[in-house]
């Protein structure tokens, strides 16, 4: 039942982002990916999200599915960007994720906003939200289809004490509804806090 | 939870940039500007005759699109936004669909404002011809958005984006231009109806379906390895 990396290698060019990668990640387990820039940790992120195939080596996403779509129907990503719309509402940003996840907008809003108490800001344009509330958006946009796979970029840049310790809880609550989540950051005092096991990269390798 | 199909995933995408147009009038305000400013210099530099009305009217709709693409292309770079779409469940090809659904209306809408302007400044009767002149300016817009779309998406993770965009773009498009360009002109001669301008309808439609399929078919590996 887990997700498995099998020599996993990627390449851009000349660029050799991940060389020979090899782990398992568990359901009800947070996995954080420690390591330095360019040490290949978003590239791995965004091969286990579908959005690069490895050069050689194989994927196995386990019970989450065999094909690319399968997988994007139970995946939810929070990155360091928002991945939102800053014109349109944190209501709106969050209702067409669920649209796009073959949701009802507003069951699956409700839902979320209790969650992440999305009060009348939500309502406002994301343009104008301090960056509390911007987290807020940002995971509830990212868990409004209770993905099975969580992937988060470098979830804790500009965020505050608080910010990080919401961020944390919400970590440990996908873990207990047995969700595959996978951290990667440069906080190892976020991983060790949050996480149940870490890996560190360095140049394109799992070093431990 | 059922993914939604083709068409329902292209509509919320293109019901997504209405939206973000609606509320900030970006798109329409700026390159409808710029494409009122065009004619309006047009005007001025061109003889006022129905033989430079048809490129007075296609110049200002090539130059807008480029700006509409470049700022439709922005609006999914910002925040990472596109990042969204992409590891959401629906079809690559839809979301290409949408956003060229988006770029036609947008540009639709500025043509709804520059041909009575161009009839004004250039002295042509719109109502003999018409028919056939939206036929024209719908089949051009639909190879624009949909040619416009397809570069759009390959050139907005690029440095000088806007740039690459007008360069790779305008070339491709000179086949469209010209057949508009000079349908239009036929058109404003006098060669009234349908008959008169077939061979350039016949054109531009087979420019649309290359434009389309050709965007429906390659968008999803633009987009994606």
């Amino acid at each position: 039942m887990t997700i498995t990396l099998r020599q996993v290698t990627k390449t851009f060019g000349p660029v050799r982002a991940l060389l020979g990668v090899s782990m398992e990640i568990r359901p009800g387990e947070a996995l954080s990916v420690l390591g330095a820039n360019g040490s290949g940790k978003s590239t791995l992120l965004s091969v286990l999200g579908t959005l690069a195939k490895p050069t050689t080596g194989t994927l196995d996403h386990g019970p989450l599915g065999r094909t690319r779509e399968e997988v994007r129907r139970v995946l939810g990503w929070v990155g360091h960007d928002l991945l939102t719309y800053a014109d349109l509402t944190g209501r709106e940003n969050v209702t067409l994720a669920a649209r796009l996840h073959g949701l009802d907008p507003s069951t699956a809003y409700a839902a979320v906003a209790e969650r992440f108490e999305l009060g009348a800001f939500a309502e406002r344009a994301v343009r104008t939200y301090s960056r509390g509330q911007r987290q807020r958006i940002a995971l509830a946009r990212a868990l409004v289809a209770l993905p099975k796979l969580l992937l988060l970029d470098e979830p804790t840049t500009g965020l505050d004490a608080k910010g990080v310790a919401k961020l944390g809880e919400v970590v440990r609550e996908e873990v207990a509804r047995g969700a595959y989540v996978v951290v990667v950051t440069h906080d190892a005092e976020f991983a060790r806090a949050y996480g149940d096991r870490s890996v560190e990269m360095e140049r394109g390798r799992i070093r431990n | 939870m059922t993914t939604p199909g083709f068409w329902a995933s292209a509509w919320l995408v293109f019901q997504k940039d209405l939206r973000i147009e609606v509320r900030t009038r970006e798109i329409v305000t700026t390159a409808g500007f710029f494409a009122v400013l065009v004619t309006v210099m047009s005007s001025v530099a061109f003889p006022s005759s129905n033989e430079t009305a048809g490129g007075a009217l296609w110049i200002p709709i090539a130059f807008a699109s480029i700006l509409a693409l470049g700022r439709t292309w922005q609006r999914e770079r910002d925040d990472g936004a596109m990042t969204a779409l992409l590891v959401s469940p629906i079809p690559r090809a839809a979301i290409f669909v949408g956003k060229a659904l988006g770029v036609l209306a947008f540009m639709l809408a500025i043509e709804v404002v520059l041909v009575p302007l161009v009839a004004l400044f250039f002295h042509i009767d719109l109502l003999p011809v018409l028919g056939p002149l939206v036929v024209m300016l719908v089949l051009g817009t639909v190879g624009v958005a949909g040619m416009g779309t397809l570069f759009g998406a390959m050139t907005v993770r690029t440095r000088a984006r806007d740039l690459m965009l007008a360069t790779v773009l305008f070339p491709l498009l000179s086949p469209m231009l010209l057949s508009g360009v000079s349908g239009t002109t036929r058109l404003f001669q006098g060669e009234a109806g349908l008959a008169a301008v077939r061979d350039y309808i016949v054109l531009l439609g087979v420019f649309d379906g290359v434009a389309v399929i050709g965007g429906i078919a390659i968008f999803g590996a633009l987009v994606e390895e």
